[in-house]
């Protein structure tokens, strides 16, 4: 039973899981689930999760884990992936985590065209300490840190990080931005992503663009237009490499 | 006096510690009070530890507890190894399930029960269900004088009064029922409550749609993309005390919408084999 709703790799013993109802991440962590199952690759398998929202998914999978330090689990995944090149490596991030604390090694891993393969959850706050502004924040957006809104004027704009990376990624680098709520489309990208680095090609990057009621304030259904066009009018979805 | 409070996040477990707390020091004790919950922004077990005496206090935490006052069925599993022999326990066995209770049965002598949940939900409003226990537990401190609580209750929600004044009313009333409830209780078997069956499974000839109630949030999420609008939220509750979808089966096209957009798993649609 349940072999649709819940992806094979998911671990049953810890469900419910720790997210909040409504939660965008818990639904870009079960296309991730199905897109591992598909392809197969759970025994070869590592997942890195950061600190943050991310770090609740730290029981997630019937996966071998690694929870690190804020900002470092791409670097950690990369010396594992150097260490045992045959492995499969996951880097799970949040917006803070990936283009605030840990900017530098998104960048620096591009560069060095890392074979792993890079998920980043983009929400527009900082969920787990109580929604304050993050990079990816939008204009007029209102967080306890920007209660009148986001000034793009005074705090500059969003950070786009697919539109930053895709200039200095190698030519078998695969870069995309996806939503939690289009399963096709997220469910595809996050294949593509993977299967780059099952083929062995370059750094693999997917931003999914996520909802957190919690933070936002807002109900079922204002979440889910906050996040499909609010959120996309500035994000635009697409591939970039 | 070592005092555990345990229940789920939301429920109001920090803030029964909080008004007990400054009420002790009102009382003139030396008082602590420690929280421990997890990070979760919502959900999961939420502790407090309240330490109240004559004399001044070592250290916050410990580990054998006076009295337990348990919130919601999943805080049964934390409270455990703190009842010790002489421990009384405070529980709402409106939300605690009899085959819970079965866990810590041996251990527990003596003990208050309150249909919190249910009395608050009938009489009051759901979110006054910590206010019951807080008048159970404040029957316990014979010490501490229930004015004082009260005035303590009225400082904690000062804001929340400011805004809507009825708070002020519901909270004090169902402090004082709670209060009566446990001074007139009389000790009879440990019970909780025993769970109803709950029909997760819909289904016609062409397709069956199969619920989850022990994973379901209620985000609400599968109501807003079903196409043909054949959920609905029932009256049974899930393990959040939220309420759970149901499908009107006929309604249902077997689209997997609300398949495809539930984050916690806890729906499953299929079309039926043809025979």
């Amino acid at each position: 039973m349940a072999e649709l709703a819940f992806p094979k790799v998911w671990k049953k013993k810890s469900k419910p899981h720790k997210f909040c109802p409504g939660c965008g991440q818990a639904l870009a962590l079960k296309i991730l689930g199905f897109a591992i199952d598909e392809l197969g690759i759970q025994d070869k398998l590592v997942y890195g999760c950061d600190i943050g929202c991310s770090l609740l998914s730290w029981d997630m999978f019937d996966l071998d884990t690694i929870q690190t330090h804020h900002g470092r689990v791409l670097p950690t995944m990369v010396g594992f992936k150097i260490a045992q090149p045959d492995s499969m490596v996951i880097a799970f991030m949040g917006d803070g985590g990936g283009y605030a604390i840990g900017a530098q090694h998104l960048v620096n891993s591009f560069m060095r065209n890392d074979k792993v393969t890079i998920i980043l959850i983009n929400n527009a706050n900082y969920a787990m300490t109580g929604g304050q502004m993050a990079p990816t924040t939008i204009g007029g957006q209102k967080t306890t840190t920007t209660p009148v809104g986001r000034n793009l004027e005074l705090l500059g704009s969003p950070l786009h990080g697919p539109e930053m990376l895709a200039p200095i990624a190698a030519e078998d680098a695969y870069i995309a931005r996806t939503i939690s709520t289009n399963y096709e489309d997220c469910l595809e990208k996050i294949k593509k992503a993977l299967q780059n680095q099952i083929d062995g090609r370059g750094t693999s990057f997917v931003e999914i663009l996520s909802m957190c009621p919690v933070n936002w304030h807002t109900n079922t259904q204002e979440s889910l237009d906050f996040s499909e066009q609010e959120m996309v009018k500035v994000f635009p979805l697409g591939e970039f490499k | 006096m070592n005092i555990l409070l345990a229940g789920e996040g939301g429920q109001g477990v920090q803030t029964v510690a909080k008004i007990i707390a400054s009420a002790a020091k009102k009382s003139e004790k030396h008082v602590t009070y420690l929280p421990s919950f997890g990070v979760e922004q919502r959900g999961g077990v939420s502790l407090a530890f309240v330490k109240i005496q004559p004399t001044p206090i070592s250290y916050p935490r410990f580990k054998n507890a006076d009295i337990v006052v348990a919130f919601c069925n999943r805080s049964i599993e934390s409270i455990e190894d703190f009842l010790k022999e002489n421990s009384s326990l405070i529980y709402d066995d409106s939300t605690i399930e009899n085959e819970k209770l079965d866990l810590i049965r041996n251990k527990i002598n003596r003990f208050i029960k309150i249909s919190a949940q249910k009395i608050a939900q009938e009489k009051y409003s759901i979110k006054s269900a910590n206010m019951l226990l807080l008048g159970a537990l404040s029957a316990k401190l014979s010490e501490i004088d229930p004015r004082n609580v009260e005035n303590e209750i009225l400082a904690e929600f000062k804001d929340k009064i400011a805004e809507k004044p009825q708070i002020k009313d519901l909270n004090i009333r169902a402090f004082r029922e709670g209060l009566d409830l446990a001074k007139n209780f009389r000790q009879d078997t440990l019970s909780g409550k025993v769970e109803k069956e709950i029909k997760t499974e819909f289904s016609d000839d062409q397709k069956t749609w199969i619920r989850f109630p022990e994973y379901c949030k209620s985000c609400g999420l599968c109501l807003i993309r079903c196409p043909v609008k054949a959920l609905k939220f029932s009256e049974n509750n899930g393990f959040l005390g939220n309420p759970l979808p149901i499908v009107e089966i006929n309604k249902c096209i077997a689209c997997g919408k609300c398949m495809e957009i539930c984050p916690d798993g806890a729906i499953e649609v299929k079309k039926n084999e043809s025979k």
